[in-house]
């Protein structure tokens, strides 16, 4: 019961922890992309409404605009290679995840909202890009699809930054 | 008459083509990839009067921004481009007012 609490848990912090790139097909990545911004969408239209700080509330929206582009290029090249995004555990625990942190920032508010979400866009951002280097990038098959994780990777990359800063900036509010 | 009229034309025509030739400079046409956030040339060096064209071959909308070159392209979509011909001399280090990571620099000298 310990175990399997603790197993759970593993996924939702880690969803990613337990893939290898040989077990991962093209529609199933495909899913985990769309399912990661998407992930990422839902949080920045939580924190845009609801955060008081200027600088959070741009990057919210950046993430919004970003993420949303990112997942109008994956849908249109799915539907260009005909791949149908396959539903698969990966993509489910990012689902849940993502409700899970929706669900705590709900709770709080200022301050506390603006260190939660920064902190969680920080691992967010961490976790997909180990994600695009050790699973996603090499169990990509199709050419198409593997060039478009590898022009993607670099929006990550600086978004992890920008969050960073925003981690020590909010950090010093309260 | 008729040559008084073909010598006219011919030296309004030859006129126009030494305006366009003389010793001024021909301005130049440059161009500034945006791909994998990041603006290249980070550093481009161009003459008063020439034209920069920036193009977004990212994902995502950034833009190119200079609080004192006084130009600012505003969103650039992706695969689009923006262009700005520019006129004052010096040192004007831009950004992308989305993402603080990207940095660049426009040299413009005689």
């Amino acid at each position: 019961m310990k175990v399997s609490v603790l197993v759970v848990a593993g996924l939702l912090l880690f969803p990613f922890s337990n893939v290898t790139a040989q077990e991962v097909n093209d529609a199933q990545i495909a899913s985990i992309v769309v399912t990661a911004n998407q992930v990422d969408i839902d949080a920045g239209k939580l924190a845009k409404s609801r955060s008081t700080n200027d600088e959070v509330k741009a990057f919210a929206e950046l993430m919004i605009t970003d993420h949303t582009s990112v997942n109008k290029s994956a849908t249109d090249l799915v539907a260009k290679l005909k791949v149908s995004p396959q539903n698969n555990p990966t993509s489910q625990s990012l689902q849940a995840g993502g409700e899970k942190n929706l669900a705590h920032l709900r709770t709080l508010k200022g301050a506390a909202f603006d260190k939660a979400y920064v902190d969680h866009e920080v691992e967010y951002h961490q976790q997909v890009i180990d994600a695009l280097d050790k699973i996603l990038i090499p169990g990509a098959t199709n050419g198409e699809l593997k060039a478009l994780l590898i022009k993607v990777r670099p929006a990550f990359v600086a978004h992890l930054e920008h969050a960073k800063r925003l981690q020590s900036s909010t950090g010093k509010e309260g | 008459m008729r040559t008084a009229t073909l010598v006219a034309a011919l030296s309004v025509v030859l006129g126009s083509m030494s305006a366009v030739t003389g010793d001024q400079p021909k301005s130049k046409t440059h161009t500034v990839t945006i791909e994998g956030m990041r603006f290249q040339p980070e550093v481009l060096t161009v003459a008063p009067g020439d034209t920069v064209v920036w193009v977004n071959k990212d994902l995502v909308p950034h833009t190119a921004t200079s609080k004192a070159g006084g130009f600012d392209s505003k969103d650039i979509q992706a695969d689009k481009s923006w262009r700005y011909t520019i006129k004052t001399t010096g040192d004007f280090a831009y950004i992308c007012t989305f993402h603080p990571t990207m940095k660049a620099m426009l040299r413009v000298k005689e």
